[in-house]
């Protein structure tokens, strides 16, 4: 988990929270790319993973429905509440007779108020990586599946500057002002490693409205 | 009458108030879905695949995470997407999603099915 300011902020929030609505027992916040961000001291990380791998296997399937804004398990002692608050999600669990909707207030107002005073406070968002321009070559095939392909140094160093384990998503934008976010995968073939490309599969590029030989913008999500 | 046709009774009068609801304003359909049969009921059959399909994924979910989390049975599961929402519970032993865009009253529509 994140120890910089940043989360030590947002830990501070998430007590704060449980200081405000006693009926709420653990909490945390996760990034899309499943990136713990800040949680209480009450939840080990392996839990919050877990919890984080059965969120996500939903949200992938939820394209349907378009972006999965909120989820919440209501269970005959307790509910599981995890929802969207800017481009995060806050985790809670809370007793059953915890007032949703005062909860929801407090939760959207608190998290919020401190993303934007630690945007103002700090000079660059400690989450952020330049985006990097490269070049389209198309993937396609039965098999290949939605994620692009990416030089493992760029990936690399991504994930150092945003001080995380790997790089998972991207998003991509299209010059012509199309945009996408997709998982990333290193690039498995040698002979175009190194060569500033993106490979991406054919359904994406429609998506996208690019060709082979185009650049794209492309930065971590 | 016994456990397994009261039942099958309360499956049968569950499908009936699901038919009569589906015309509501906002309501997308629903998939009831036993061991051995599925109904199905959805405004856009090209979706019944996608719907299925993240229906069963947020049944699994919601139920890893009750035990994660100690909340016992899971009564509902809520989910809610950019203008669509899903409410998914276990009826007897039938797994009922109702599809619905956002503005839907989830809670009345439940009592309004016994499901409250």
């Amino acid at each position: 988990m994140n120890e910089d300011p940043y989360a030590v902020a947002l830990k501070n929030a998430l007590t704060e929270i449980k200081n405000i609505c006693p009926d709420v027992s653990r909490s945390f916040i996760f990034a899309k790319d499943g990136t713990i961000v800040a949680g209480d001291s009450e939840t080990d990380e392996k839990t919050m993973e877990k919890m984080i791998q059965s969120f996500q296997s939903v949200a992938e399937k939820a394209d349907t429905i378009g972006s999965l804004k909120a989820f919440y398990v209501n269970g005959k002692k307790g509910k599981v509440i995890i929802s969207n608050v800017n481009d995060m999600y806050l985790a809670l669990v809370a007793s059953k007779n915890v007032d949703t909707t005062y909860l929801h207030s407090v939760t959207h107002v608190i998290i919020p108020t401190v993303l934007k005073l630690l945007e103002t406070i700090t000079p660059t968002p400690i989450q952020s990586a330049p985006s990097k321009q490269l070049v389209v070559d198309t993937l396609s095939g039965f098999f290949i599946g939605d994620s692009v392909q990416i030089d493992t140094e760029l990936l690399e160093e991504w994930a150092k500057l945003l001080n995380q384990k790997s790089v998972n998503q991207v998003d991509i934008e299209a010059f012509g002002g199309k945009a996408t976010q997709c998982k990333v995968k290193e690039i498995n073939e040698p002979k175009l490693k190194g060569k500033g490309m993106i490979r991406i599969p054919e359904k994406v590029c429609k998506t996208l409205e690019v060709k082979k030989g185009e650049l794209v913008k492309v930065k971590p999500a | 009458m016994s456990a397994k046709n009261k039942s099958k009774n309360d499956i049968e009068i569950l499908q009936e108030k699901l038919q009569s609801i589906k015309g509501r304003e906002g309501i997308i359909g629903y998939i009831l879905r036993g061991s051995n049969s599925a109904s199905i009921d959805l405004k856009d059959p090209t979706k019944i695949i996608d719907y299925a399909v993240l229906s069963a994924t947020s049944f699994e979910a919601g139920q890893d995470m009750s035990s994660m989390f100690e909340v016992d049975e899971v009564h509902t599961i809520l989910l809610e997407g950019e203008g669509t929402k899903i409410l998914s519970r276990v009826v007897n032993d039938h797994r009922l999603s109702i599809f619905m865009e956002k503005n839907v009253d989830h809670n009345k529509l439940s009592k309004d099915l016994n499901l409250a």
